[in-house]
């Protein structure tokens, strides 16, 4: 996966601009969902924006906390596909 | 949200100690409400045959008497004709005169089924809607996380095979929006009758389908008042007893009528047993911690925690379908 090392990046970029929220307001650690970033529809949006992107393929068993609750956890879920 | 005196918190909790006196209390407001509020002489209603349409009806019966109501039945080519008979029945039982408005060439009108259709099929290239039965559902419980829900769209063959894939954003709101040209088709239908016999359009949403956003906004969220609104389920089946719905109907399993496959309530957008979802959402509203809940609801302390969770994240999502055109 050439394009991770901007992941982060990109990923916060994405939801700032889809939450309505400042950049700078999303921290690596902000909790995306349980602060009322993203509700159902930001999680649908965020998995096409993934699968779109980072050409992988969000598989219903890996759609949990662990992977998804803040940028940290995408990122390592993105690290984690990528050596797959 | 409330800020009542709290009461010790019991399974009991919702159920009306004097109904009788809360029926007459939600029908002398609803007869108020009509003719000195709406100035309207009468009311229109749409009947599924489903509970809450019905309670809707037999209160209406004691605020207007039956000669000025008209009960509207509305169905389309993918209702159960269960609802049809359910809701005559109950028509006749309180001697409402009650009339049928297919809609469905309406819908086509609107290119309702192609649009949803043209979706579906993006996910499931094989979906032919003459020989496969379709509906949305919810794919991963979010009730015990704090990662909200996400869609699904499941098709049936004529054999019954099921094959159900997780939905893309897009498809998702494009099945949807389709499908909400129903609730808005049936909702233009029952203005026109309440407009001819300058009745109001009497609404048949519950509490929980106001508050957590359970309808479609000026679908079955476009009415003139909404007389239970504020009743949690609970209490909506003690009034249905209360006032003789018929037993079949009470005892159907509350569906959402809107897709080709039959699909509960709970299956597609509660994820929790009517019983327990009053009880959780009172708790919730009213401030009850989850610790002291936990041992009447026999439900670990931190799974209430994240379904309270839940709670406000849906109450707050689904605050744009309560909200009115902003004027200022």
């Amino acid at each position: 996966m050439s394009n991770l090392s901007d992941a982060k990046e990109k990923l916060k970029k994405f939801i700032a601009e889809t939450s309505f929220k400042s950049i700078d307001k999303i921290q690596d650690d902000s909790m995306i969902f349980r602060d009322g970033i993203f509700d159902s529809m930001g999680l649908m949006t965020l998995i096409t924006f993934l699968e779109e992107n980072f050409q992988i393929q969000v598989q219903d068993t890996e759609l949990i906390e662990e992977n998804f609750e803040s940028v940290n956890a995408i990122f390592r879920y993105l690290e984690k596909k990528s050596s797959n | 949200m409330g800020n009542k005196t709290k009461r010790p918190f019991t399974r009991n909790i919702l159920i009306f100690d004097n109904i009788k006196s809360e029926c007459d209390k939600i029908v002398s407001k609803l007869r108020d409400d009509v003719y000195h509020r709406l100035h309207r002489t009468g009311g229109v209603i749409g009947i599924s045959g489903g509970i809450d349409s019905s309670v809707t009806l037999a209160l209406s019966v004691l605020a207007f008497g039956s000669e000025k109501l008209l009960g509207v039945m509305l169905p389309e080519k993918d209702s159960s004709s269960d609802s049809a008979k359910y809701a005559q029945k109950l028509a006749d039982k309180f001697g409402v005169k009650a009339i049928t408005e297919n809609i469905t060439a309406a819908l086509q009108g609107f290119n309702c089924y192609t649009r949803r259709d043209e979706a579906v099929k993006k996910v499931f290239p094989e979906y032919n809607p003459s020989n496969h039965k379709m509906k949305i559902g919810i794919r991963n419980s979010g009730l015990l996380t704090n990662l909200p829900p996400v869609f699904s769209v499941t098709i049936i063959d004529e054999n019954g095979n099921e094959q159900t894939k997780r939905l893309p954003v897009n498809e998702f709101r494009q099945i949807e929006a389709a499908s909400n040209f129903k609730q808005r088709c049936r909702m233009s239908m029952l203005y026109y009758h309440a407009e001819c016999l300058h009745y109001a359009v009497i609404g048949t949403p519950n509490k929980h389908e106001v508050e957590q956003g359970f309808f479609v906004k000026y679908g079955d969220g476009g009415a003139d008042v909404m007389p239970i609104g504020h009743l949690y389920k609970t209490q909506v089946y003690q009034l249905a007893n209360f006032l003789g719905i018929p037993q079949e109907i009470i005892d159907r399993t509350p569906t959402t009528d809107t897709y080709s496959a039959e699909q509960t309530q709970e299956e597609f957008f509660y994820q929790l047993p009517f019983q327990q979802m009053d009880l959780l959402w009172y708790a919730y509203e009213n401030n009850y911690l989850p610790e002291e809940i936990a041992p009447v609801m026999e439900i670990k302390a931190e799974h209430i925690k994240s379904i309270f969770t839940n709670f406000n994240r849906k109450f707050k999502t689904t605050e744009y379908l309560r909200m009115a055109p902003i004027r200022d």
